[in-house]
């Protein structure tokens, strides 16, 4: 045993170099054959749009003569690897939020497209503005493809469709003295999305338009003077217990399905809780206030990365994005895959599924969530204000809340 | 495995010696087994390391090769030589070391010398290139075209074009536009073109893709038609013109010029900045925005204040509920003494993140399990003050236990002598706590009371999952009433400016450890003095 260490040595060297050597080979094999292998686009997508991808990919890619990965990540992480990704296994589309486009645009992480006009002229201009996105030059840099937001779901049981929002005032509260533990409106009113169509019914706005059309960080309306001579309405609303903000998304959401609620403000994700919930509901929108009560509308969609022309595919990843999934056909197959409203009008028409039309058409025209990145300066400024002056007895005034908040975004953005 | 080792390969050794389970371990490893085990590891590292090396060389990155290769030879002389006997207990420590803390800690000081944020994500190259693609814009008369790409007889790519408004047809390359007759393109009932008199589609579209990608047909002034796909082709023009030469983006129709900051992007005179920008070094640049920030400076010292408070006082209150809970069970002969002991230690091995989430529903004041048993009014986390004593008793709830083992270990470390001397001596119970064992108990510890302050001035999922620092404080500004110092670097490292920056929270988290480094290094040598004193 004690003869040579010079032994051992070699034994270690040479299993070392046996081993290198194929994971060497095993390593090196994609990046040497890629030229002359089939191509491969990648696509990153998340969950619920997966299988609609899968099929939709899949379909283009056969008739390109190319193959697709569909790559199945979480849906915040797309956003977040996006800009720590190597190339090497970068995509070369991605499908997301349309309030993510300032961020990767500005990054230069996404690249601007171009479609036929003929077929952007089958998408209302609210889901194109959605990916539209530029300073000096307003570009799209996305395929709008499904679109969601917030409706007010009526227990038909307990109360009927409001009129108005007086109307609805008056049924909610009403409804909320009868029993201890009744809500008036069943919504999170701490919320900043969630009270959305309450900022937009008494006039205000986070961020007004650019010359050309782009949302402005400089423009903050929540403190917009319109806005602030409505917000007496906010502290009415407090002192007669119509919302509050001690009431979370799942106390808001238990008590709907628990009866303790008339009305409840929610979205399409909860369609299965709806379908599954025995209860008789409607879905309407939120009855203006002083103006039209719009949610914030969301738009998913594809992109196509700056990895498209790293790796050689950029003018196949715009076919795809741009082109094939422009289209009614593949923009119905996803967002049915997608449990949404499609983006497309064409495709909108031939949705049979009463929830998600009646989602859609609660949301039409809706302003847009804001896809500037700058958006992360304004939600815990935006539910800080709504908290505060929804809390019940000792709440700030809605006009110092909203002011304060204003400010503080104002200086957060610098 | 180890013992059989042992005794075949260890004759001489006197059978009456007991042996200890590490000097058994390490005697089992220093036979034949332990030959195979080292020669199999061994192998399997300088496998890895090889692969890693053909890596790092495909990619160029030599100076990452050379340390990889020093590395490798160093840990085989090591393991393989009979000299270095204490080094081979010492290098697989020092390799954990410095992966995993003195990498990170090399990582975010590097990092905190960098413009690297949204928006400065790319190389400068990259976003010189994606400002000019940005920047293209349609002209107001701008055509659309249907396109297919073809060769033509000599072979060069060239592009067919089918204007969308008028349907004239078109060949194009780089050369420029010439037209077709009309009769020279076939279409399909979609308007696509399928065929082509003297041209040949091609059919595999992915091989010409790079070509297709920077493929301009010039059409007069800047503007030039660029293909989008493969069956569209439209007319843009730029409206920024980069001059490599003078590093300056020029604005075309009203010449503003847009000059390198040096911080990662191109601004203009007026402030007006192009984007995207690119990651790069800039110094201490965000050490002076911290101290320059009115966003930092003006609600720091409360949130320091709030900090040193929060992290004081869970620690403190814990450690007395604790030893008081040890004092209590420690009582020999208590019944069900286990039992209690084992529900004391619950709240620390249920995950954290879910005690805090639990809490949060507990404590809502109007539909919070806490108020209604209680019949109490409290608006826990509503209001700023109720708020703060919240985020302390779930604190407390949650660390307790900690300090319940400690104590109870080190209570039970004390010689009862000294109990029993102080006791002949005229000691009563609270004396002999104060004089004996409160100063026995420190001195074991302190440290780890040092540890849990540091740990607590640092409990970002306390604060986020709890009240996300919220309320909003009194003076109306961006940290609320419980923002500690990390989770309000984090509000101002992830929603100020564009969003996420990440140099600037490098930047801040090495402020944050001066700052507990300097606290824990004065209570450590306080401590120190303490115990020479005694």
């Amino acid at each position: 045993v004690k003869s040579s260490w010079r032994i051992t040595a070699l034994v270690v060297a040479v299993a070392a170099s046996a081993l290198a050597a194929v994971a060497g080979t095993a390593s090196a094999a994609p990046a040497a054959g890629s030229a002359s292998a089939a191509t491969t686009i990648r696509v990153w997508v998340h969950s619920s749009m997966k299988p609609a991808t899968d099929k939709v990919v899949g379909q283009w890619a056969s008739s390109r003569g190319v193959t697709a990965e569909v790559v199945l990540k979480e849906f915040g992480d797309i956003r977040n690897d996006l800009s720590k990704v190597t190339a090497d296994t970068a995509p070369d589309v991605i499908v997301g939020a349309h309030d993510w486009t300032g961020e990767l645009a500005s990054g230069g992480l996404i690249v601007p497209l171009s479609p036929r006009s003929t077929l952007k002229a089958q998408f209302p201009t609210t889901t194109l503005n959605a990916f539209s996105y530029g300073t000096a030059v307003k570009r799209l840099y996305g395929t709008p493809v499904a679109v969601e937001n917030l409706g007010l779901i009526v227990n038909t049981a307990l109360a009927h469709v409001p009129t108005s929002f007086a109307d609805l005032e008056r049924q909610a509260l009403a409804f909320k003295k009868k029993k201890k533990g009744n809500l008036a409106l069943a919504v999170p009113g701490g919320d900043a999305y969630h009270m959305a169509p309450f900022l937009s019914g008494l006039g205000g706005y986070v961020f007004g338009k650019t010359r050309i059309g782009t949302f402005d960080p400089s423009d903050i309306g929540l403190d917009a003077p319109r806005f602030l001579a409505n917000t007496p309405l906010i502290d009415k609303w407090n002192d007669e217990g119509l919302v509050s903000s001690k009431v979370t998304y799942d106390t808001a959401k238990n008590a709907f399905l628990k009866k303790q609620a008339a009305f409840w403000i929610t979205g399409p994700w909860e369609t299965n809780t709806l379908q599954d919930s025995n209860l008789r509901y409607r879905i309407v929108k939120v009855p203006a206030i002083k103006y039209r009560s719009g949610p914030f509308l969301g738009v998913q969609g594809f992109m196509v990365t700056k990895f498209a022309s790293q790796h050689g595919v950029l003018s196949l990843a715009k076919d795809l994005v741009s082109s094939y999934l422009m289209r009614a056909s593949a923009q119905k197959t996803l967002a049915v895959g997608a449990g949404r409203f499609p983006a497309n009008s064409i495709a909108a028409k031939t949705v049979t599924n009463p929830i998600i039309k009646q989602f859609g058409a609660a949301g039409v025209g809706s302003p847009l969530m804001p896809n500037i990145s700058q958006m992360a300066a304004v939600w815990s400024e935006l539910a800080g204000a709504w908290t505060k002056s929804l809390k019940g007895p000792g709440a700030t005034t809605a006009r110092t809340a909203f002011t304060v908040a204003a400010r503080n975004i104002a200086n957060k953005i610098g | 495995m180890s013992t059989t080792a042992v005794r075949t390969e260890a004759p001489a050794v006197a059978p009456d010696v007991e042996w200890g389970i590490p000097s058994r371990m390490i005697a089992g490893f220093s036979g034949t087994t332990g030959l195979v085990v080292k020669l199999v590891l061994l192998s399997l590292v300088n496998a890895i390391a090889g692969w890693a090396a053909i890596v790092l060389a495909r990619d160029g990155k030599w100076i990452a090769f050379f340390v990889l290769l020093a590395a490798t030879v160093t840990l085989d002389a090591v393991y393989l030589g009979k000299r270095a006997v204490p080094l081979k207990f010492l290098v697989p420590g020092t390799v954990f070391l410095l992966a995993f803390q003195a990498l990170p800690i090399v990582y975010t000081v590097n990092v905190s010398f960098q413009k690297y944020a949204v928006g400065h994500i790319i190389t400068k190259d990259e976003a010189i290139h994606s400002i000019e693609e940005n920047s293209l814009a349609q002209p107001a008369d701008g055509k659309t075209y249907v396109m297919a790409p073809a060769k033509d007889a000599s072979g060069k790519l060239v592009l067919l074009l089918v204007e969308d408004q008028s349907g004239d047809a078109f060949v194009g390359s780089p050369d420029g536009l010439e037209p077709l007759p009309k009769d020279a393109l076939k279409l399909d009932d979609t308007g696509l073109i399928t065929g082509a008199q003297g041209y040949g589609i091609i059919g595999n579209l992915a091989s010409v893709d790079r070509e297709l990608a920077d493929y301009v047909i010039p059409v007069g002034g800047g503007a030039a038609i660029r293909p989008e796909g493969f069956d569209t082709a439209l007319e843009l023009e730029p409206t920024l013109r980069y001059d490599a030469a003078a590093n300056t983006f020029t604005r075309i129709d009203d010449g503003l010029v847009f000059q390198d900051n040096g911080r990662g992007s191109f601004v203009a005179a007026n402030a007006e900045e192009l984007e995207p920008g690119w990651r790069t070094y800039t110094g201490l640049q965000n050490f002076t925005a911290i101290a320059r920030d009115p966003l930092i400076r003006k609600p720091f010292l409360r949130v320091l204040a709030w900090t040193v408070i929060f992290a004081t006082l869970t620690v403190i209150v814990s450690f007395f509920v604790g030893l008081f809970m040890a004092i209590v069970l420690d009582k020999p002969g208590m019944r069900f003494s286990r039992l209690y002991r084992g529900l004391i230690f619950v709240p620390f091995a249920v995950p954290g993140f879910l005690v805090l989430l639990i809490w949060a529903g507990l404590l809502n004041d109007d539909y919070g399990v806490v108020n209604n048993v209680l019949h109490l009014q409290i608006p826990w986390l509503f209001d700023p003050w109720w708020a703060k004593v919240s985020v302390i008793l779930v604190g407390v709830w949650m660390t307790v236990p900690y300090f319940f083992l400690v104590s109870l270990g080190a209570l039970q470390s004390i010689p009862n002598e000294l109990v029993e001397a102080a006791r002949v001596d005229g000691a009563g119970p609270l004396q002999v706590f104060r004089k004996i064992t409160l100063p026995l108990l420190l001195v074991a510890v302190t440290p780890l009371l040092i540890a849990s302050f540091a740990f607590n001035f640092n409990d970002f999922g306390k604060i986020y999952l709890l009240t996300g620092g919220g309320p909003p404080a009194e003076d109306q500004s961006v940290a609320g009433a419980t923002d500690i110092l990390i989770s309000y670097t984090y509000k101002l490292a992830f929603e100020a400016g564009k969003g996420t920056d990440f140099g600037l929270a490098a930047a801040l988290s090495i402020v944050i450890f001066l700052i507990v480094a300097t606290i824990s290094a004065g209570t450590f040598w306080r401590s120190r003095t303490l115990e020479e004193m005694r």
